[in-house]
């Protein structure tokens, strides 16, 4: 394990591309209301405009700015992306370390129950509970969460109980550590590139199923999102304006997730040294 | 990871699947009777009408009798009635599934074979430059959301090139017949079945690489060297079969993703399958179709993993030894 997260990412070419995509994508996103004068959701009477100087990628069918919806587009991405991923990984954590700890009954419930949820199919559930409440961005995220932590805890938990048989962990456990202690203290910190990959695969889900659900219209409605721009932009493929309204918003998401599955590549060697060394990408 | 599913894993998550599809329109605001019937059963709506649905999900008795109503009708195998198409759930569905099936069923084969195939390459020759560009290239390509990729593909080959048809799974009303009906499906089914072939490659590329990097160094390769068998023998009798059985054990999730991407594919390009119907529904707030696509990809998804999970053991006998 004694392996650097950030040397291994540094190393690899994919890596590094999937680090700057990132960084890229975030500073779009933070410095939004600088890059574009336009409000996002402010509507005017221009609608379907061609791109100008006025209007980078020209308008939608309501007169928003395009420009300005996929950088606003790309914090709605992002927050439920990294919300989910936040969230989930508490969960995961919880429920993983806890598990491994405790043992016994709970530790056959917990796992029964994560096995359970990794043989559903989460995007099928998302879109029933969907149908019914149209999710609040806040709702989206509790609820892709709440599917998402399983993927987490079973791998923590396996880590988490040969950890649990080191050395170190018994010596502390011999100067009167409490569990609580030894899962922060001992446990958590070691736990650090497999929590890497498992929270950039709940983030990437996320960032994912919140477009596609966008996509199919049962999103916020209030929310700009590219999924939204998709949506709406396919109902006018018959005009050209896909080339700067339906494209854009669609390579925006696909570049987020290819950074997002770079990166987690790259950490994924460190956990199995056998995929590293020789000139892989 | 396989294996050790056992039957009361998948216990929970069906138990779980029901419950959810009972508990959810039952908790929504307003009359119940919108939120299991869907808005179109209220247009129709009359004191018998009223009085027969009430009666048939129990609705007037405590929760729990309504849940065994719910169980024993479902068990019957009725899945509801949608008062938008004014037919039985199950017709309903059983009309469009055919087509969601053979694309389903196209991609997965392919994307399986194609994906196995070319990690097997990508592994064989690991850090050369094909390797590279294989792994750069399908990774990126796994980026792309399926319906981003039926898009593009809609776009420059339906639209821009106008070879391929821009909707639908049949020219309608042409009358054709005999070959010229099976090539007719083909074509219209040829872009969605790319789109999703090109979406799930790369889940079983990279898998069936990164075991092939594995069992390249095992001990049992260097003893088949050393027997001097050809490279060919070694990379597929030896190797790539053993790389196979991973990608098998994801099948059953993958059977999940691809059912779930063609419901979003088959949106893009108008498909008459079971995504298109499940887009209807949403739309029309068609509650019980939707009820019932959701029952039947989950359960299939979970009938896919166990038979997946029962096969595993026969096929890796080591798996079997090990618990």
């Amino acid at each position: 394990m004694h392996v650097s997260l950030k040397k291994e990412i540094k190393q690899s070419h994919t890596g590094q591309a999937g680090l700057i995509i990132l960084v890229l994508v975030i500073a779009l996103a933070a410095l939004a209301p600088f890059l574009s004068q336009y409000d996002p959701v402010q509507q005017s009477a221009t609608s379907l405009l061609p791109p100008s100087i006025s209007h980078w990628l020209g308008t939608n069918q309501v007169g928003q700015d395009i420009w300005s919806q996929l950088l606003y587009g790309a914090r709605t991405s992002l927050m439920v992306g990294f919300g989910v991923g936040v969230l989930g990984l508490i969960l995961g954590i919880l429920f993983g370390v806890s598990a491994a700890l405790i043992g016994g009954l709970y530790d056959k419930i917990v796992m029964r129950i994560v096995d359970a949820f990794i043989v559903i199919p989460m995007i099928v559930v998302v879109i029933l509970v969907a149908a019914y409440i149209r999710p609040d961005l806040a709702v989206l995220i509790l609820l892709l969460a709440l599917l998402s932590w399983q993927g987490a805890a079973r791998v923590i938990r396996a880590q988490a109980l040969s950890l649990k048989e080191m050395g170190h962990i018994n010596a502390s456990r011999t100067f009167g550590a409490s569990r609580f202690y030894l899962a922060w203290r001992h446990i958590v910190p070691d736990l650090g590139p497999i929590l890497l990959v498992e929270f950039i695969y709940d983030v990437r889900r996320a960032v994912f199923i919140e477009a596609g659900l966008a996509f199919l219209g049962i999103g916020d409605p209030m929310l700009v999102s590219w999924g939204t721009m998709m949506h709406d932009a396919m109902k006018f493929s018959y005009l050209n304006v896909w080339q700067w309204w339906l494209v854009p918003a669609g390579v925006a998401l696909s570049l987020t997730i290819v950074g997002l599955t770079f990166v987690s590549h790259a950490a994924e060697s460190v956990l199995d040294p056998r995929l590293r060394g020789g000139a892989v990408a | 990871m396989t294996g050790k599913r056992s039957l009361t894993t998948y216990g929970i998550a069906f138990l779980f699947i029901l419950a959810l599809n009972f508990f959810l329109p039952r908790m929504m605001p307003g009359d119940p009777l919108t939120a299991i019937y869907g808005d179109e059963a209220l247009v129709a709506m009359t004191p018998a009408l009223k009085a027969h649905l009430v009666a048939r999900f129990a609705l007037d008795q405590p929760l729990w009798q309504q849940f065994t109503a719910y169980i024993s009708t479902l068990f019957r195998g009725d899945m509801g009635w949608s008062y938008f198409y004014n037919a039985s759930v199950l017709k309903v569905i059983l009309g469009s599934l055919p087509w969601t099936l053979l694309v389903v069923g196209t991609s997965l084969v392919l994307a399986t074979l194609l994906g196995i195939e070319l990690g097997i390459e990508s592994g064989w020759r690991r850090g050369s430059r094909t390797d590279r560009a294989l792994l750069t290239g399908l990774m990126s390509l796994n980026g792309f959301p399926d319906f981003f990729l039926g898009l593009v593909l809609l776009i420059v080959f339906g639209v821009l090139l106008g070879v391929a048809p821009l909707s639908g799974a049949l020219t309608p009303y042409s009358g054709l017949s005999g070959l010229a009906l099976v090539l007719d499906v083909l074509k219209h089914m040829a872009l969605p079945v790319a789109a999703l072939t090109a979406a799930y490659l790369a889940g079983g590329y990279l898998l069936t690489r990164n075991t092939m990097i594995t069992v390249l160094k095992s001990p049992f390769m260097l003893t088949a060297r050393a027997k001097g068998l050809s490279q060919k023998t070694l990379k597929y009798r030896h190797a790539g079969r053993n790389s196979m059985l991973p990608v098998l054990t994801m099948t059953g999730i993958w059977l999940g993703r691809v059912v779930t991407g063609a419901l979003f594919v088959e949106l893009v390009f108008a498909y008459p399958g079971v995504g298109q119907l499940a887009y209807q529904a949403l739309l029309a707030r068609d509650y019980p179709v939707i009820q019932g696509v959701f029952l039947m990809v989950a359960i299939s998804v979970l009938i896919v993993n166990f038979a997946v999970d029962l096969l595993y053991p026969k096929l890796d006998p080591r798996v079997s030894y090990a618990r």
